[in-house]
């Protein structure tokens, strides 16, 4: 009885191994050729898909969680008199945790789930057998610009994130509140090290970049190809990719902040 | 080897999962001829189609096209034999984002060294033949399936292949774009000497203008033969497949018991009775 | 068209992104561009610099005229050096300028406030701050104030 339940649990994690296997290998192979010009071309309409479509949503959401971190730590730090440390802590807040994590997460809804859809649409509709039958590689063609477009179009958002999230922490803190606008700025500037914290932040949403955009395109490329099969494997890319980005952001936090 | 076959399947076994598709499959496709590869939903045709086109792999045997063992291939030899073959799929699989023109010129681009008049040229004449020479800027989802299924027709002979494979090429079409199909598929297979390979289940258009017939089912080939051989003969699988009768050997009722031993209520019962004595009375 | 419009939003957006880049430097966390070229360095020696952090400001009647490089022990008298980047605008800095570190808010982060003396002379690169007054820190402060209730 034990045996049969080792074994069971044997055989899921050998299977889940040749998974990660199978898509870092999907990867690197999809990764190996040098894009020419027309690759560069590819990129750049996918940089436009993940990128610039996902811009709208995340300046909408930047804004709205500066103005909450700013709403709840002024009514937080008040009763302590230490009102003019709200920038610092709207600015740690975002810089180092709620940019990346966040728009990672959107960035799995609203880019992920997209790519994890468009290749298994071009899987059903056999363009990736055709790609194939002309003698293209369709992880070349199709998954590698999707790939680097990811992973260059999410750090891009956070920083955007970030700026627009510390103005919003601004138009309620200092605007509404009635913060002082030195304050402000003063003690953000102060308490946020540009090495230690916005680089530190990037450095997360590289890592973020390439986990949801792996796991889209993985999911998509092997989708079964009908419609049941796509719409599972789309929210399939969105639970897997919100539980690596939030496991793995408590594992980079732990190496960055923790003191490791 | 054979010279007059361009495709040759020996002893091939391919299973998906645990379902066994082929057990010693063996299949000859003749030269210059248009070959329909019919059976019924299920019987591995597309499979067959993928197998040919190198794109799976047979666990035991092998597919040989223009008398090179595909498996046995690198990427490179891989691909210049593709170049010599075309695919219609089923879906017609054009690049959504690509419009007509761009996609009958993506086989030219990718594998020819042509100037781009040239191209033009050429691919202004593969869309003459199929009668969509006008519609070069439409894209793909302002095509109708029939239209869509002529532009993918396009691509697939525009390298100017020796064998074409064309998957289900008469499925959901309406009369019309079904017969332009038909004519499409002869006068290429005739004018440009082509070997045209025609999976389907559509038996009264495909042996219209095929050549030889090769009737599946059972993991291996039921029948080979003309059209009008296949037609005529007596095999009770042939027969009812050929015909297209919902009952015969391959029977219309899934395996179960008996439908009245299955009823719950009296009435069911006695209907079901009752309509199978009437019946008797009919048949009599 | 649409080619150009696809070219014109992705190199909108990387140029976005470089500048909210360069805003975050600048505004969020507050590093100048050129800085070693228009500041000079000052020093000075507290007895306890608890709570000091490098990039602490440096005020002159409230207004930010440089930041803290280093916090250190001084080997020979074994108290608390503190490297001071100041704008070198400021040039008129006496040579007696005192040196405190205060404290933003009640529980607020420490910086350093500098007060101008009456000398002629004025503090140039390297020079060290001698008339400081250390932290306050709140432990003691508190304990002081007990030590006084309990002897009235």
């Amino acid at each position: 009885m034990l045996c049969k339940q080792l074994q069971l649990i044997g055989q899921w994690v050998l299977c889940r191994l040749a998974g990660l296997g199978g898509a870092l290998f999907m990867l690197l192979q999809s990764l190996l050729v040098l894009p020419g010009r027309q690759g560069l071309q590819r990129l750049l309409q996918q940089l436009y898909v993940v990128g610039v479509q996902s811009l709208i949503i995340m300046l909408v959401s930047a804004a709205f969680i500066g103005m909450v971190l700013a709403l709840q730590g002024y009514t937080l730090l008040v009763d302590y008199g230490s009102e003019q440390a709200v920038g610092q802590m709207v600015a740690l807040t975002l810089v180092r945790e709620l940019a990346p994590v966040v728009a990672a997460l959107l960035f799995a809804g609203r880019a992920g789930s997209a790519l994890t859809a468009e290749l298994g649409l071009m899987k059903a509709t056999e363009q990736l057998a055709s790609l194939e039958m002309f003698g293209v590689d369709p992880l070349h063609r199709i998954v590698a610009p999707r790939f680097i477009a990811g992973v260059l179009a999410l750090p891009i958002l956070v920083i955007i994130f970030n700026l627009v999230g510390v103005y919003g922490g601004h138009l309620v803190a200092v605007e509404w509140l009635g913060v002082h606008s030195g304050a402000y700025w003063g003690n953000m500037q102060a308490a946020v090290s540009f090495i230690d914290d916005i680089v530190n932040g990037l450095i997360k949403a590289v890592v973020f970049a390439i986990l949801v955009t792996w796991t889209a395109l993985y999911q998509g490329y092997h989708c079964i190809p009908t419609s049941q099969g796509i719409s599972a494997a789309t929210t399939r890319t969105v639970v897997y990719s919100s539980l690596l980005i939030l496991g793995f952001d408590f594992i980079l936090t732990a190496l960055m902040f923790g003191g490791l | 080897m054979s010279k007059t076959n361009v495709v040759e399947v020996s002893n091939l076994h391919f299973a998906r999962g645990t379902r066994s598709i082929f057990s010693g499959l063996n299949i000859g496709i003749k030269r210059g001829c248009v070959t329909a590869v019919m059976g019924p939903s299920g019987c591995g045709k597309t499979t067959l189609l993928r197998l040919i086109g190198g794109q799976l792999i047979p666990q035991q045997g092998q597919v040989k096209v223009f008398d090179q063992v595909l498996h046995s291939l690198n990427r490179e030899q891989l691909t210049q034999l593709r170049a010599r073959m075309g695919v219609l799929f089923q879906s017609g699989a054009l690049f959504t984002d690509l419009n007509v023109f761009e996609n009958v010129a993506f086989p030219l681009r990718e594998h020819g060294s042509m100037t781009a008049d040239e191209l033009h040229d050429k691919v202004l004449l593969r869309l003459e033949a199929v009668g969509l020479r006008g519609a070069r800027y439409l894209m793909p989802a302002e095509l109708s399936g029939g239209m869509a299924r002529r532009v993918a027709l396009a691509r697939a002979i525009a390298m100017e292949p020796e064998l074409v494979l064309y998957d289900e090429p008469f499925a959901g079409q309406d009369p019309i774009a079904l017969a332009v199909l038909q004519r499409l598929i002869r006068a290429l297979n005739d004018s440009l000497q082509m070997t045209s390979v025609l999976i389907s289940h559509d038996i009264v258009e495909a042996c219209a203008i095929a050549d030889e017939v090769i009737l599946l089912g059972g993991a291996g080939v039921l029948a080979q033969g003309s059209p009008e051989a296949l037609l005529k003969s007596t095999d009770p699988m042939v027969y009812q497949f050929m015909h297209g009768q919902a009952d015969g050997a391959v029977p219309f009722h899934y395996p179960a018991p008996e439908l009245i031993t299955e009823m719950r209520t009296a009435t069911a019962r006695s209907h079901i009775q009752t309509s199978v004595m009437t019946d008797h009375q009919e048949l009599k | 068209m649409a080619k150009k419009w696809l070219e014109v939003s992705v190199g909108g957006l990387v140029v976005v992104g470089v500048a909210a880049l360069l805003a975050l430097a600048l505004q969020v966390s507050g590093s100048h561009l050129g800085s070693s070229a228009s500041q000079y360095q000052v020093s000075a020696l507290f007895d306890n610099a608890a709570g000091l952090s490098p990039r602490a400001r440096v005020t002159l009647s409230g207004v930010t005229i440089g930041e803290v490089t280093a916090v250190s022990i001084d080997q020979q008298t074994l108290m608390a050096k503190v490297d001071m980047a100041i704008d070198s605008q400021v040039d008129y800095l006496s040579l007696d300028t005192s040196a405190s570190i205060l404290t933003a808010g009640l529980l607020g982060e420490k910086y350093i406030g500098l007060s101008i003396g009456a000398d002629e002379e004025t503090l140039n690169d390297g020079a060290i701050i001698e008339d400081t007054q250390s932290a306050l820190v709140i432990e003691e402060l508190v304990g002081q104030v007990l030590l006084n209730l309990g002897g009235g």
